[in-house]
């Protein structure tokens, strides 16, 4: 426990005294509140039946920005470490396996929270600016951020993979691009008529990143993605424990 | 402080380490030689626990490197090969944040973080940024890592690689100063460094021990012929047939250098020291001499000799190895 906390004071040190997580977080939230602002054009000038937050972030471009943001976040965890040599330091220092791991992890989903946070401010924003009730309720909000927190726990463990699969970094960007992209994508199987049979489609579609989030947007919560995104989480984990391990019989 | 029994380690369709065994003892400084490839780094990092061994057991400080790896990996300082360190992070920090890893308390880690810093005269560089630093620096920076935490056993992997001659100097000092408190075992190609610091040498080639000695044992041990140079002005094709008659002379090899001057390098009999018969001839010859010297084999001369591959002395390729 004492090496996880200071392995993850450090992991969280390095993210924040480097420029990339606040580009990242600055670009991010741009991209974000230019959204923001099309989405209330879009339903000023069109009457929804949805709400400003169920329609948020049921759009592709905001989904758009997280096959790039993990990639970018967790890429270097192990990758870099192996390139430049130092997880040979770090892995004959007496500490656990599992305890790098989960600090190097649990480092990337704090900076992914931080980085997705701003999103939040937009809504009490919104409403202090114009005066105006945007279309939305509290209780879709909590929703909302339970739904993002458990997509960062869920690809950030995937990144965490692919970055400890791999000494270039680069490499360990396209796995999680790809894993990223075509989970989202599963889900809409369906709707691009891939998969005629009706079992496949419905089957894929409870994967559906965005199937999940409309019921938590709507404030919502089903027990089914949280214990979804959780469990392959700790799948996904133990994977990456493996492989590190399998390390030394290998290399 | 190190047991090893028969460790061998198997990478895919090669023997990097071939059943070796050797011990090292408390308070010993102990030189791990061998050409590039021979399994010096892989037998170090065996013992650090970054690899698994194939097969056979090792005990560093009195825990078993498969069962209690956490412990050994408490009372080892480990300097991987080419000092791997972050490279944004500023000495101290680092210094700091591996001595916590390394199980010290808030307040310990600062007393023996600045203790360390002493040691390997760091105290000047504490606040820069380790990319920005020399690399006779990082190498220190590695050092001060390595013996943060006060282990009983330091574990050195070519500390003194890419250094220069000022440096290695200066860390060969270090690292005798450090032997006083510490075991150390050292991975090394600079055999001035291990014949003065060095109380045993472990010779290993292609995976095996080739010899487990103290460095003037294996040189005394090694069996080449005397050298003698004579540099003399005079008849050299003369003096080349009158030095050979002598007795115990076995070959005599003349170059001419600048001028009227002439060198013979002479071989005699191991036991036969020809250097006052030599002068006598030269001195009743006529001829002046500028320098008469036997050379002494070094532990340089010892490694050639024991390492050497049977391909390479003689030209002829070896079966083994032109098979792999």
């Amino acid at each position: 426990m004492r090496a996880f906390l200071i392995l993850f004071t450090k992991e969280l040190r390095s993210f924040f005294l480097s420029p990339l997580a606040w580009i990242v977080m600055a670009l991010f939230t741009f991209l974000n509140g230019w959204l923001f602002v099309g989405m209330i054009n879009a339903m000023r000038l069109r009457v929804s039946s949805r709400s400003l937050v169920y329609n948020l972030f049921d759009s592709g471009w905001f989904w758009m920005g997280f096959f790039i943001l993990f990639p970018l976040i967790t890429m270097r965890l192990f990758a870099e470490e192996r390139k430049m040599g130092t997880i040979e330091g770090l892995l004959t220092a007496p500490v656990r396996t599992s305890e790098v791991i989960l600090a190097k992890y649990c480092a990337t989903v704090v900076v992914y929270l931080v980085i997705v946070a701003p999103l939040f401010m937009f809504f009490p924003l919104f409403q202090l600016i114009t005066g105006e009730q945007a279309a939305f309720q509290a209780g879709a909000l909590w929703g909302t951020s339970l739904g993002l927190l458990l997509v960062g726990i869920f690809h950030v463990a995937i990144g965490t993979l692919a970055s400890a699969l791999t000494s270039n970094q680069l490499i360990a960007a396209m796995l999680t691009f790809v894993f990223v992209m075509l989970h989202y994508f599963m889900g809409f199987m369906e709707r691009f008529g891939l998969v005629s049979g009706s079992n496949w489609g419905d089957s894929l579609s409870y994967f559906s990143t965005i199937e999940h989030m409309h019921s938590l947007t709507e404030g919502l919560i089903d027990s089914r993605p949280i214990i979804y995104y959780i469990s392959f989480a700790a799948v996904l984990l133990t994977i990456t424990h493996h492989v590190l391990e399998s390390r030394k019989w290998r290399a | 402080m190190i047991q090893v029994n028969h460790l061998t380690k198997r990478y895919a369709g090669r023997t990097a380490v071939d059943s070796i065994s050797f011990d090292v003892e408390k308070g010993e400084i102990v030189g791990f030689l061998g050409p590039n490839g021979a399994g010096k780094s892989t037998t170090l990092r065996i013992l650090t626990c970054f690899l698994s061994a194939s097969e056979g057991t090792a005990s560093v400080a009195g825990y078993d490197i498969y069962e209690d790896s956490i412990k050994v990996r408490q009372h080892v300082g480990y300097m991987p090969e080419n000092v791997p360190l972050y490279p944004d992070m500023r000495v101290k920090e680092y210094l700091q944040f591996r001595a916590r890893i390394k199980g010290l308390r808030y307040r310990e880690s600062r007393r023996a973080v600045n203790e360390a810093m002493d040691i390997c005269s760091l105290s000047e560089v504490d606040h820069k940024i380790i990319s920005t630093l020399s690399k006779g620096y990082k190498q220190r920076v590695g050092l001060a890592d390595a013996l943060v935490n006060k282990p009983d056993l330091l574990i050195l992997d070519e500390p003194t690689n890419g250094l220069d001659p000022n440096q290695i100097r200066q860390s060969r000092e270090l690292i005798k100063r450090l032997g006083e408190r510490h075991t150390i075992l050292i991975s090394t190609h600079i055999l001035s460094e291990v014949e003065m610091t060095c109380g045993r040498v472990v010779i290993i080639d292609q995976g095996k021990i080739r010899a487990c000695d103290t460095p003037q044992n294996l040189i005394r041990r090694l069996r080449r012929p005397g050298e003698i140079i004579l540099e003399m002005q005079g008849d050299g094709e003369k003096a080349t047939e009158k030095i050979s008659k002598l007795e115990g002379v076995k070959s005599v090899k003349k170059t001419e250098i600048g001028g009227k001057w002439v060198t013979l390098l002479i071989h005699t009999d191991p036991n036969i020291d020809a250097r006052e018969d030599v002068f006598e001839l030269v001195n009743k010859s006529g001829w002046r001499i500028r320098e008469l010297a036997s050379r002494a084999a070094s532990l340089e001369d010892a490694f050639v000799d024991i390492v050497q591959r049977p391909g390479e002395s003689t030209g002829k390729t070896n079966p083994v190895q032109s098979s792999t």
